[in-house]
């Protein structure tokens, strides 16, 4: 009640929130965080914007060999890409929207298209993912920020991603399409990389891992699969705030699950299902380093497309419960240098479950092999990164590496790349397994989870464009 | 301004909330015409967020916006709103009702494409501008009823700077681009929007230059 005081206008208010319903508070609370956020944003967008166009008036000033009729059609080309910019916040954009030129790419949990915008006629690389597998964990709020923040990064050295919406069962992103496919798909292909070619990706690798945790994020989960190549054949890391925690495979729990079975007959179901043989249990004793390395790659890419994924890359301390920092990343580029090198990761195995004890013990695992022949600087670095936690190398001291002697490291992203993938078109898919991929069973929805199961998402859908998208 | 007495003046004329606020400064960075920028797109996204945001806070206090508690959709202590039906015929309406129907109709023109186009390369309507001055107007109502009607409830819930910074925007917006003529948002003598004297007040503050 209003208690008048002495100054005229000056009111007492004695606030409560007796008598309103449990969720008063809680829904005040978050239109008051939405309205920050939306002036927030409103400040920032008028700020950038007003450097975008200083930006472009002071280019055209310099111009002075450009007639003024020129100077204004440009003008008037940056109000226009300005104002596609405006109407794409008013745009409710549906998988409808999209037509699927070519299933390119499968991931755990769902797959990724390439598809044409219907009114635009752009290209665009479309993930779905499933949301009742995303809601096993109860990491989304965790993930969404995380994927927020990198959405607006800018940095090259990660997949843009544009636009994402969702309908009961799948959620969609839009990204940016790689057309050079993956490394994994590469090393497929090639085998092995000359220390050359080698050097080219790792010391890319870095450059993108290190801006990542500049942004203040871990990956996790950097593996060949999740390493793209753009239309100049230079390297992108794909969505990682997506792949963080929702993989069976960086559930701790399960590894735990995993080790406490070992003894068991029923060790790794889950290992199990996700391989071809189903006598692998016995045969793991008597089988040769050479046939499991040959039972690992003929079975890489179903690893790949399976929901327990491959933990080759994984460094140890996350399968422990203790905790890690970004140091974890530095491992899996190590793992991933001696494949380049060697045509295997370091710890593959018969079975998943294998893969994890030898990366345990990785002190009695990480074999060189008598055949292949690395230099000293290369098989200096790799242990250097396959190592502990303390003992690896930070991001400075790996640069400073003798393996990376000669890399100009302002350039590299601009520099020719070892293979620049030829393309007919925009649609051009040579660089997937799209054959592959197209017998592989389809995915049917598993339909509606239920209404409550919605509520997860609220607030998924996610709108920031960059102005680089140019009319999108 | 007329002399009020104090039992008689509303919460939000009230020191220290009239001058409650999220967004300190002026509003013109935020809502002038940006160089270049097609200002049909520029008006379209703004409306668009307006409506979202209002909605949002009337979501808050919907459940205290109910048949009996607010049986005519009333904006002062002698204007209640009436809403012209099918039949051309103006009609009082419960406010809950009265804003049901008015976001709802703002919902389906923005989701109407040839009303409110997102699709590359369609063009507004001719009607445009008159369509957005009408949403305007009914949107101005909403907050009239909110501030008449529910403003302690809005204190109740702490959320007097966030809602007086929208509106404030909006009154800014709306001058700006002449989407609301003073007697929308004064109403007439012998039935005053409430709200009307908050522009006043605000005005003088200086806080709705744009
Ligand atoms: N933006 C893109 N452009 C081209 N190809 C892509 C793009 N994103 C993904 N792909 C292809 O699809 C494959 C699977 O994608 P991705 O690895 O993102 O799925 P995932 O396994 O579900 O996710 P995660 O990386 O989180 O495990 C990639 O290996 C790559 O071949």
């Amino acid at each position: 009640t209003p208690r008048p005081q002495q100054n005229a206008n000056y009111v007492f208010f004695d606030r409560s929130t007796d008598g309103f319903s449990e969720q008063a508070v809680p829904r005040a609370k978050a239109a008051q965080l939405k309205l920050e956020h939306y002036y927030k944003v409103a400040v920032d967008a008028a700020v950038e914007r007003n450097t975008r166009r200083v930006e472009i008036e002071r280019k055209l000033q310099g111009e002075t060999m450009m007639s003024d009729e020129r100077k204004l059609r440009h003008l008037q080309q940056h109000g226009k890409k300005e104002s596609t910019f405006l109407r794409l916040r008013r745009t409710k954009l549906g998988v409808n929207d999209f037509k699927t030129v070519k299933v390119i790419g499968k991931g755990a949990f769902g797959e990724v298209r390439l598809v044409q915008k219907t009114d635009t006629g752009k290209i665009y690389a479309m993930k779905t993912l499933k949301k009742e597998e995303m809601l096993k964990k109860d990491q989304l709020a965790h993930v969404r920020a995380e994927r927020d923040v990198l959405a607006e990064s800018n940095s090259p050295w990660v997949v843009q991603l544009f636009y994402s919406f969702q309908d009961p069962v799948f959620l969609y992103l839009i990204m940016e399409f790689l057309p050079g496919g993956d490394l994994m798909t590469m090393l497929i292909k090639y085998d092995t990389f000359s220390e050359d070619v080698t050097r080219f990706y790792i010391a890319q690798c870095v450059l993108a891992i290190e801006s990542v945790h500049n942004l203040g994020f871990i990956h996790r989960d950097i593996k060949p699969d999740n390493i793209l190549i753009d239309k100049g054949g230079h390297i992108k890391l794909s969505d990682f705030g997506l792949s963080t925690g929702f993989h069976k495979q960086h559930d701790s729990s399960y590894y735990q699950r995993l080790l406490d079975s070992t003894s068991g007959k029923q060790a790794a179901p889950r290992a199990q299902a996700a391989r071809n043989s189903v006598m692998v249990n016995s045969i793991n004793l008597t089988m040769s380093s050479k046939d499991e390395i040959a039972t690992w790659k003929a079975n890489r890419r179903k690893l790949a497309y399976s929901t327990v994924g491959t933990p080759d890359y994984i460094a140890p301390e996350i399968f422990m419960q203790q905790g890690y920092g970004n140091e974890c990343d530095w491992w899996s580029l190590g793992a991933i240098m001696f494949e380049c090198l060697v045509g295997y990761p370091p710890f593959c195995s018969e079975s998943t479950h294998d893969t994890y004890q030898k990366i345990m013990q990785w002190q009695n695992h990480l074999l060189f092999p008598d055949d292949v022949h690395l230099s000293r600087e290369s098989e200096d670095l790799i242990k250097r990164l396959i190592t502990s936690a303390d003992k690896r190398l930070k991001v400075e001291q790996i640069k400073r590496h003798p393996f990376f002697y000669g890399v100009d490291w302002e350039t590299i992203r601009s520099i020719d790349a070892p293979f620049v993938p030829h393309l007919r078109s925009i649609t051009d898919t040579s660089y997937f397994p799209t054959d592959e991929l197209n017998q592989a069973p389809e995915e049917l929805p598993n339909e509606d989870g239920g209404p409550n199961k919605d509520l997860a998402f609220l607030g998924y859908t996610f709108k920031r464009f960059t102005i680089s998208s140019q009319g999108f | 301004s007329s002399p009020v007495t104090q039992s008689a003046r509303p919460l939000y004329l009230c020191s220290p909330f009239v001058e409650a606020a999220l967004v300190k400064g002026q509003f013109k960075n935020i809502v002038m015409l940006p160089k270049y920028v097609d200002i049909m797109e520029w008006v379209a996204v703004n409306i668009f967020d307006f409506y979202t945001n209002l909605n949002e806070f009337y979501g808050v206090i919907t459940e205290c916006c109910t048949q009996q508690t607010c049986p005519t959709m009333s904006a002062g202590p002698s204007l209640n709103y009436t809403w012209i039906n099918s039949d051309r015929k103006s009609v009082h309406l419960p406010a809950p009702t009265y804003i049901d129907y008015v976001m709802t109709w703002v919902q389906n023109l923005l989701d109407d494409e040839n009303v409110f186009p997102t699709k590359s390369g369609r063009d507004f309507p001719p009607s445009f501008p008159s369509t957005v001055k009408h949403v305007y107007r009914q949107l101005l109502r909403v907050f009239a009823h909110i501030y008449h009607a529910h403003y302690p409830q809005i204190l109740h819930l702490r959320s007097e700077p966030h809602f007086n910074s929208l509106f404030a925007h909006f009154l800014a917006f709306g001058r700006e681009y002449e989407l609301l003529d003073a007697k929308d948002v004064k109403g007439s003598s012998n039935s005053p929007v409430g709200i009307g004297a908050l522009w006043e007040r605000w005005k003088e503050m200086g806080l709705l230059e744009a």
